[in-house]
């Protein structure tokens, strides 16, 4: 496969630098192996093979990513908060720096491929740009805020065969990997059951929106922060990072850590879409007397179930979901003094109970365990069958690298991820209906039994701001 | 039945109540005695009645006392008057005090017994010293503020032979009753699998809510004149008054109240112990959202492993509250609330929703099952009769107390302290001993450290 670009795009007519890339990357597909320096020149890989990247969204979890791709050329930084990016911009002097991204992309020609590390509520607006324009796109987790959005990028990165990934870096890890194996291969027979855990938010949720309205950092341009989303005043209860506890910009617990913690089961149990969905969350409460109904921030604690239909001779699965403090129950066999806490990661986990036996693993499907440990001993591993990511999931933003290149696609490309933001991020239409069994009819994005939870499925977006592929 | 040592009297009289007790042990003893013979012909008379005083009388112990109002209410107590006034204008007789050690002095001999509705950290005090006098007691529910508290309580009521009832009123109710019928015509077949939830800390039917997951308040208001706080603190570590503790918001305080799990879990467990026969589980089990030193957690799911009894087969209770629920049952109809508060039995053979088969076309076609378990008077009127000699109430101490361990266990397993500090596991419970056998550590949260001058 191969990743051709709409060269009557370019306005200039001209043959890009990163469509030479791209025909380059074509040709050592088909050629299968041409010496680097035929390329670049004798030596050294030349820059001129290196992609040139932009990374937009800089200043928190986006700074990682573009450390990560450091052995390319960063190119640009675009961020809508000098401040925040200060030091990520001080690292990087040699790349412009731009507050708004489609000026970035309107105006700098040489970017190759971006890292989109916004708050959630710009994902799609900012990646289908990209998209549109050809550009390669790595986008944090999770995919998006919305169904609908999920669903539009997938089909962009068809449509424009872009190199896509999603910034679930567990996916390229070797736990992941090891765990789809041996559920494969049958280590604890159907699964039926499973249950994936964090402890986020760790940012404050069931809270009002707040009332005062500080005068905005001059170093933020508010009206751009806010981008698609509908207009409020600026606050910092928003911006930094406690965006995510908000609807209209973040997807709460779920869609902070679910993109992780669902990662191995959605790939071990080959799930798409779930047929129902259904959750209960805590209440939110702010004084005496006053039960809210909120509609502003995702709930302290919730409990979502997914019920997934048979797929491809696997047996229906009910995928129990439970964050803000909340677990499931020890399994059957955990050995006294063993927590499934200690056993998961990064305060997240999961659990596959299986008609023979129980599996557990960490957030990103890290150093997967049966339970119990005698069985652990016993079991005969399976040969390594899936292919490895170098450096397992620091090798995340690599792997996109590669694909940008090479043309194969990246581990969790916008076809595999796609879907799997869809499934997670649903799960919010039921905390937002909490109490009901939500039908889902995944194929046409609609709850089907109740007209009204559908709000939810797509955003309405600020006037000037549209999704079109 | 109730005997009673009359040395235990100073003057060495037979008081009116040793008479009440005495008569109402005649009156078991030969079955059947008319009641002229104690009162005097056609209505009950005065004497008859027994004579009750009240401990925490503002709030939920305002209700209580009108449950038993057709007795004789000789004594009130309160720390709050000003919290207390409206009972007090409605019993303008009874002697008003403000501390019960005091009002248990001075009105001995006029009390036969009395009706505790003060925060949980004060039941076990108050419960017991008015035991150790040989008066019948009524004591809201959670029993105690700990599990160490609910033992030494039932204890003492079997000692002191004194009739006793604990304010979940729901044990008196034909829900109940029905509930156990159809487990026990096995409706549903071997129960392994119960939920139990509620929406408290907030309250879906009058929005009452008390703040949980927060910290203790710095501020120190001048305490209400009309406040004995130094009283309210009981046997509590001392700490400064302030209005985020009273009245009513104690529930959410670890030094007071016992949470949401304290709060309903005597309500919404209790059917499910007497369906299923429930005595010391085997292990327990929680989570929550953040919990700290100060207050329980907004929300909490705990689950009780119990074991096998009797025809029964081991079972798990899992408790949800904060507005956790467990899943839909798929039986429901259509549009169908789950309820702010709820208890879904899954047996092997069918699932009942609070006292209903499910799905509805089941229940239909079940019919009723056979009666088996006598009808209550009424929750006070059983308490009432069994003061005057009749049966022990169906919420005695020996029931309750049993009870009341098992739920404020759950909230051993929800102390940060455990959670944090220690290896997080089930904690496995010896029952019969009272103790956590896999953590010594988690035993000290088994009762509550008293201030000076406070004991059981």
């Amino acid at each position: 496969m191969k990743y051709t670009n709409k060269l009557t795009k370019q306005k200039d007519g001209k043959i890009s630098r990163r469509d030479f890339i791209g025909g380059a990357a074509a040709a050592v597909a088909a050629f299968t192996v041409v010496p680097r320096h035929v390329l670049g020149g004798p030596g050294n890989t030349p820059p001129s093979e290196k992609l040139n990247i932009a990374g937009i969204g800089v200043g928190g979890m986006g700074q990682n990513n573009v450390r990560a791709c450091e052995s390319e050329n960063i190119v640009a930084l675009c961020d809508v908060d000098d401040n925040y990016a200060a030091k990520v911009y001080e690292k990087y002097p040699n790349a412009r720096k731009w507050k708004d991204f489609r000026k970035m992309l309107d105006e700098q020609k040489d970017i190759d491929a971006v890292i989109v590390a916004t708050p959630d509520h710009s994902h799609a607006v900012v990646a289908i740009s990209a998209m549109q324009r050809g550009k390669h796109v790595y986008v944090q987790k999770p995919l998006t805020r919305t169904v609908w959005e999920a669903r539009m990028l997938t089909e962009a990165a068809r449509k424009y065969k872009v190199a896509t990934q999603m910034g679930n870096q567990g996916h390229s890890g070797e736990g992941t990997r090891l765990v789809c194996e041996w559920i494969w291969d049958g280590a604890i027979g159907n699964v039926r059951e499973v249950h994936c855990w964090t402890n986020r938010p760790v940012w404050p949720q069931g809270i009002g929106r707040p009332e005062d309205t500080p005068q905005v950092p001059s170093t933020l341009d508010w009206n751009l922060w806010i981008g698609p989303a509908p207009e409020r005043p600026y606050n910092p209860a928003y911006h930094p990072f406690n965006w995510r506890a908000w609807l209209d910009f973040g997807a709460g617990a779920l869609g902070d850590m679910g993109c992780h913690v669902m990662d191995a089961p959605f790939w071990a149990l080959k799930l798409k879409y779930p047929v129902s969905v259904e959750a209960s969350h805590s209440y939110d409460v702010r004084e005496m007397w006053k039960r809210v109904d909120n509609k502003e921030t995702y709930p302290r604690a919730s409990v979502v179930h997914y019920q997934f239909p048979a797929r491809e001779g696997i047996p229906p699965v009910k995928l129990h979901w439970y964050d803000g403090g909340i677990l499931p129950e020890q399994p059957v066999g955990l050995e006294p003094g063993r927590h499934i806490t200690d056993l998961g990661s990064d305060g997240s986990g999961t659990l596959f109970i299986g008609d023979k036996g129980i599996l557990v693993c960490g957030c990103y499907g890290g150093s997967p365990r049966l339970i119990p440990e005698t069985k652990m001993a016993e079991y005969k591993r399976p040969p390594k069958t899936l292919p490895r990511i170098d450096t397992g999931r620091d090798g995340h933003e690599l792997d996109w690298i590669r694909a940008c290149k090479d043309g194969r696609p990246a581990c969790s490309n916008f076809d595999y991820s796609g879907p799997l933001t869809e499934t997670v991020v649903m799960g919010n239409l039921a905390m937002l209906n909490p109490g009901k069994k939500l039908d889902w009819d995944g194929k046409n994005m609609r709850i089907t039994n109740d007209d009204k939870a559908n709000e939810y499925v797509r955003p309405d977006y600020r006037e000037g701001w549209s999704l079109e592929i | 039945m109730r005997t009673k040592s009359i040395s235990k009297h100073k003057d060495e009289k037979i008081s009116r109540r040793d008479f009440l007790g005495s008569a109402a042990a005649a009156a078991a003893a030969f079955t059947i005695v008319p009641r002229h013979v104690l009162g005097g012909p056609g209505n009950n008379p005065p004497s008859e009645k027994l004579n009750i005083a009240g401990i925490g009388v503002g709030g939920r112990g305002a209700n209580v006392l009108e449950g038993v109002e057709s007795q004789n209410i000789v004594a009130l107590c309160d720390v709050d008057w000003h919290n207390a006034a409206g009972t007090f204008r409605r019993y303008p007789e009874a002697i008003k005090y403000r501390d019960f050690r005091e009002m248990l002095d001075k009105e001995d001999k006029n009390i036969d017994a009395v009706t505790i509705a003060t925060p949980d950290h004060v039941h076990a005090v108050a419960s017991i010293a008015a035991i150790k006098r040989g008066k019948h007691v009524y004591c809201e529910k959670p029993l105690t503020h700990s599990v160490y508290e609910a033992r030494k309580l039932a204890e003492a009521a079997r000692e002191h032979k004194v009739a006793t009832q604990m304010g979940n009123q729901g044990q008196a109710s034909e829900e109940t009753r029905i509930m156990c019928e159809y487990i026990w015509d096995g409706a549903i077949g071997p129960v392994r699998q119960v939920h139990v939830w509620t929406d408290r800390p907030s309250n879906g039917l009058f929005n009452v809510f008390w703040p949980q997951g927060v910290d203790r308040p710095k501020e120190t208001p001048p305490v209400p004149e009309t406040l004995g706080w130094d009283l309210w603190l009981g046997p509590a570590p001392y700490r400064p008054y302030h209005p985020a503790y009273l009245p009513f918001k104690w529930r959410g305080w670890w030094d007071f109240g016992t949470g949401a799990l304290g709060d309903m879990g005597c309500h919404r467990l209790d059917p499910v112990f007497r369906a299923l026969k429930l005595g010391h589980p085997i292990s327990v089990e929680a989570a929550s959202t953040l919990v700290n030193k100060e207050t329980y957690p907004v929300a909490s799911i705990v689950h009780y492993n119990f074991p096998a009894r009797q025809d029964m087969p081991p079972v798990t209770v899992t408790w949800y509250d904060g507005g956790l629920k467990p899943p839909r049952p798929d039986e429901m109809n259509e549009g169908e609330q789950m309820g702010t508060n709820g208890v879904l039995f899954i047996g092997d053979k069918g699932k009942m929703l609070e006292h209903r088969l499910i799905p509805e076309s089941r229940r239909q076609k079940y019919g009723k099952p056979p009666q088996v378990l006598p009808r209550s008077p009424g929750h006070f009127v059983e308490w009432i009769e069994a003061c005057k000699g009749g049966k022990p109430a169906g919420s005695n101490f020996d029931w309750a107390g049993s009870l009341a361990e098992v739920v404020l266990l759950g909230n051993v397993a929800l102390r940060v302290e455990l959670r944090e500090m220690l290896t997080r596991t089930k904690l496995l419970w010896d029952g019969p001993n009272m103790k956590i056998t896999n953590i010594p550590e988690a035993n000290e949260f088994l009762r509550c450290k008293y201030r000076e001058g406070w004991n059981l």
